[in-house]
């Protein structure tokens, strides 16, 4: 049960880090962090970036519920 | 005041940012407590605590640790924050000045932005590896509270350990978005809500520690003076030089474009905290160094001096590095020519300069002349921390001052600033008057 989890946990890790790279990044760098200039994006997002939000939030609750489980596990046995 | 944060909240698509910030911030913190799965929380809590009362244990980490919001010492999922994202934007932006590829990146404007952002968010997973890595081979050999002999990871077994780093990674992968969605949905820019979020969540420990050991008038003394320099960096941080343009008159068909005044503002403290952030880590260097070779003079040396913060050789070299940090960053962000070129493009003078090359000179000159107050505001502010230290014998993270004051001050104003635009399309009042 622990290993199988692990093995989830470490799929979904790894799917997860690259569904975040495969988003368009915002905010550019160091330039705006602390006090740069206001800058707001206009423009929505296009159907595939909004799909690809839905899957990795997706992915993200499996993997949370994972740690979650995987701790509680690890903690009573 | 009051009425300004009803009407925020009064105004629908404000509201919807504002809520969806905080939700973000929930599950940030959320993530921020939860402990890896390996590692013993109850091991960890018996071991972090004399570190947190005592204060006096390693130094080392205090830095890495005031970041994470006592993330980092927790082992928890979001152990790293954001400290791979800051590592990874300060490689990235000096390598701009060095590899040529980079430079013609920047220059092209948008597009080339959003590439060097793409190759930030890589390095970023890269580093948060390398350090998910570091952090649980220190957790497992014992490193991470020096003088505490529990088990923090009961069973190192290999599958554990691999997951521990990788779960680590995908928690810093999920802070960057996390980052990303708050600037794209919410209010402020996402990074550096979340560093202020982790730099506050420490204050009340801190402040308890200070409270429990020292009793109710150290405590009163501190919030006071805290206060205190809170205005004052907030009147540094506002201070600005402007210097005025002029646009000349021109006719595009039958428009007249142009023939406004406006000014350049050049602030007292055009860096920002990034030089603090720097020098710290750069004098982290040589202790780590110092670690793996405990017996060698030079590293006897460092530990005696540069370990500790309240050593006057670490403060003289903490205040030196952050002066010369502030001149490097400056004249990286603001480039005189740059500035000039384009002013000279769109018609644009300084009133009894001519254009060009000595407009270029002037802005160089007002530039290196307001930089060095500047530059010595911001050391004397990071040394705070430190002379409170020897001062008062409070812990090495003194809630008011340093880097923690200068982030706080300066990501709060900028978000204030943010919403303040907003309610000012809907012509409200806003916070600042």
């Amino acid at each position: 049960m622990v290993t199988a989890l692990s093995i989830l946990l470490i799929l979904t890790s790894l799917v997860l880090v690259l569904l975040v790279l495969l988003h368009k990044g915002r905010g550019g760098g160091l330039s705006d962090l602390f006090g740069g200039g206001v800058t707001s994006s206009l423009g929505g997002s296009s159907i595939a970036e909004r799909n690809l939000d839905r899957i990795t939030v997706g992915t993200g609750i499996i993997w949370f519920a994972c740690i979650v489980a995987l701790g509680l596990l690890l903690k009573f046995s | 005041m009051l009425t300004a944060f009803v009407n925020a909240f009064k105004t629908p698509d404000l509201r919807k940012k504002l809520l969806f910030t905080l939700f973000i911030i929930a599950l940030f913190r959320v993530g921020s407590v939860l402990p890896t799965p390996g590692v013993d929380a109850a091991a960890v809590r018996r071991c972090l605590d004399p570190v947190l009362q005592g204060g006096s244990g390693n130094s080392i980490y205090g830095m890495l640790n005031l970041f994470s919001g006592g993330a980092l010492l927790q082992l928890s999922v979001f152990a790293l924050t954001i400290m791979p994202y800051i590592t990874a934007s300060i490689i990235i932006q000096l390598l701009t000045v060095v590899i040529p590829r980079l430079e013609a990146l920047k220059k092209e404007g948008h597009a080339g932005t959003q590439k060097i952002t793409q190759y930030t968010r890589y390095l970023t997973i890269g580093l948060a590896i390398l350090q998910s890595t570091t952090i649980v081979a220190l957790a497992r050999s014992g490193q991470m509270f020096q003088g505490c002999n529990e088990t923090i990871i009961p069973n190192d077994g290999i599958l554990t350990l691999a997951t521990m780093v990788l779960t680590m990674t995908a928690g810093t992968g999920v802070i960057m978005w996390f980052g990303e969605l708050i600037t794209d949905r919410g209010v402020g820019n996402g990074m550096s809500v979340l560093i202020f979020v982790s730099i506050a969540a420490a204050f009340p420990t801190s402040l308890e520690a200070i409270r429990r050991q020292q009793g109710w008038g150290t405590f009163i003394i501190v919030l006071a003076i805290g206060l205190v320099i809170m205005a004052a960096v907030i009147y540094v941080e506002q201070a600005q030089r402007r210097i005025p343009v002029q646009y000349a008159k021109r006719m595009l068909g039958r428009r007249a474009y142009g023939g406004s005044s406006t000014y350049i503002p050049l602030k007292v403290n055009q860096a920002g905290v990034i030089p603090v952030i720097f020098a710290s880590s750069l004098l982290y260097l040589p202790v780590l160094a110092a670690q793996f070779n405990q017996n060698a003079g030079w590293a006897q040396w460092i530990n005696a001096n540069i370990a500790r913060g309240s050593h006057p050789v670490y403060m003289i070299g903490f205040f030196l590095l952050i002066v010369a940090f502030t001149y490097f960053y400056v004249g990286i962000t603001f480039n005189p020519t740059e500035v000039a070129d384009n002013m000279k493009k769109h018609g644009g003078f300084i009133p009894g300069i001519r254009a060009g090359k000595p407009t270029e000179d002037y802005l160089h000159y007002v530039l290196s002349r307001i930089t060095a107050p500047g530059s010595l505001y911001l050391g004397l502010v990071s040394l705070i921390p430190l002379i409170a230290l020897v001062l008062i014998n409070a812990n090495q993270n003194f809630p008011f001052g340093g880097t923690s004051i200068l982030i706080v001050v300066g990501v709060g104003l900028d978000t204030v600033k943010q919403i303040e635009s907003q309610l000012q399309q809907r012509h409200y009042e806003g916070f600042l008057r």
